[in-house]
């Protein structure tokens, strides 16, 4: 595969065999940002597709003093926002995929399977608590851990400042640990159906 | 130590010193709150991206035709809105005239005709006063007008020649 600057250029040129290259090159990338904050999979395939329709429509705006991935991410997420704005919908369900099995899979390979089930169910959980959060801090949590994006990266691509980054990080931290805590309280609960509320 | 900076160094998920580490470790045995926080960071830590089913790209192909097609219908419909637009201000400016034009052309023959026929006939009456002025002025204008009238040139033409030579001497950029 050539290299991103050239894959780019060639498309700006009107290549579409080099802008192809550059959607599978990040596919992964968008696809995981949508499926993130959309929390469902088909909107998330929609999303994607529909972030590389734009980033193909602006493709002449694209500044190369900027990383590619950076760009397609911001234009990801500001769809996102905007589409679950629309939506005005407070929660979805992410427990379960279109035909009740999990999206995620089990890594066969993991030297400690009860360790990694237990891991995979913090992530389904997580997944399910990142749709209570605020679509903006949303995405910066998405693209602080799942994309590895620096403060001032999440901050160029979500239209913020840093400090303003910073702040929204903290506070989805602490509303995540406080929904975690919820969780933990009520799971406990669940163990104990029979036990008298004394104890 | 309180709550408050164990709360801090986990909210903000930035690395600890060993020492640092050591005592919210010790913390975190008796704060419930701080423990949440921590799993939950642990767990965002833990995370995978997750991959588009199969044939995303060649799935994309198909939208960007469809894109395509509606950019081509978008262009022509734009195109025929021009042209329209264009044919009713010409109708709205020009409208009545030309289909005036066209039901009557004998009348605007007829008024192009009388125009043309004006124009020349005045064009023919001005040379004729010129000529007749031309043949009679000098006998009606007595010499010594003359001899004023030529003077009065002189010293006028006296005046703009040294004007002139002294606009051309003056220093540049002053």
């Amino acid at each position: 595969m050539k290299d991103e600057s050239s894959l780019v250029l060639a498309a700006q040129r009107g290549s579409d065999e080099a802008f192809t290259e550059l959607v599978e090159a990040y596919q992964t990338h968008v696809y995981n940002l949508c499926y993130r904050m959309l929390g469902e999979v088909e909107s998330a395939e929609d999303a994607s597709q529909e972030t590389f329709l734009r980033a193909f429509q602006h493709l002449q705006r694209y500044d190369h003093g900027r990383p590619f991935a950076t760009w397609l991410l911001s234009i990801a997420a500001h769809y996102c926002i905007d589409r679950l704005r629309r939506r005005r919908l407070s929660f979805i369900s992410m427990d379960q995929g279109e035909d009740g099995e999990t999206i995620e899979l089990q890594d066969a390979g993991a030297p400690n399977p009860e360790a990694e089930v237990v891991r995979h169910e913090q992530r389904e959980q997580m997944q399910g608590f990142l749709q209570k959060l605020n679509s903006v801090d949303r995405a910066a949590i998405i693209l602080r851990y799942w994309h590895d994006c620096s403060e001032t990266e999440i901050a160029a691509a979500l239209h913020l400042t840093v400090s303003a980054v910073k702040s929204r990080l903290h506070r989805a931290r602490r509303e995540l640990g406080s929904l975690w805590k919820e969780e933990e309280i009520h799971s406990n609960h669940e163990r104990r159906p029979h036990e008298s509320p004394a104890f | 130590m309180n709550h408050q900076p164990f709360e801090d160094w986990l909210l903000d998920d930035e690395s600890l010193t060993v020492q640092q580490e050591r005592e919210l470790q010790i913390h975190l045995r008796s704060c419930t709150a701080c423990t949440a926080i921590a799993d939950s960071n642990l767990a965002l830590h833990s995370v995978r991206l997750v991959s588009p089913a199969p044939g995303f790209a060649d799935r994309f192909q198909p939208r960007l035709a469809a894109w395509r097609r509606a950019q081509l219908r978008r262009q022509a419909l734009g195109s025929i809105v021009l042209v329209v637009a264009v044919l009713a201000l010409l109708y709205t400016l020009a409208g009545p005239t030309i289909l005036e034009a066209v039901r009557s052309p004998v009348v605007w023959l007829r008024e192009i005709t009388t125009y043309l026929v004006t124009v020349l006939t005045l064009v023919s009456v001005f040379g004729q006063v010129g000529s007749i002025l031309l043949r009679n002025l000098p006998d009606l204008i007595p010499p010594a007008v003359w001899f004023a009238m030529l003077a009065a040139g002189s010293v006028l033409a006296a005046l703009w020649i040294t004007l002139m030579r002294r606009l051309a001497r003056a220093p540049q950029g002053a």
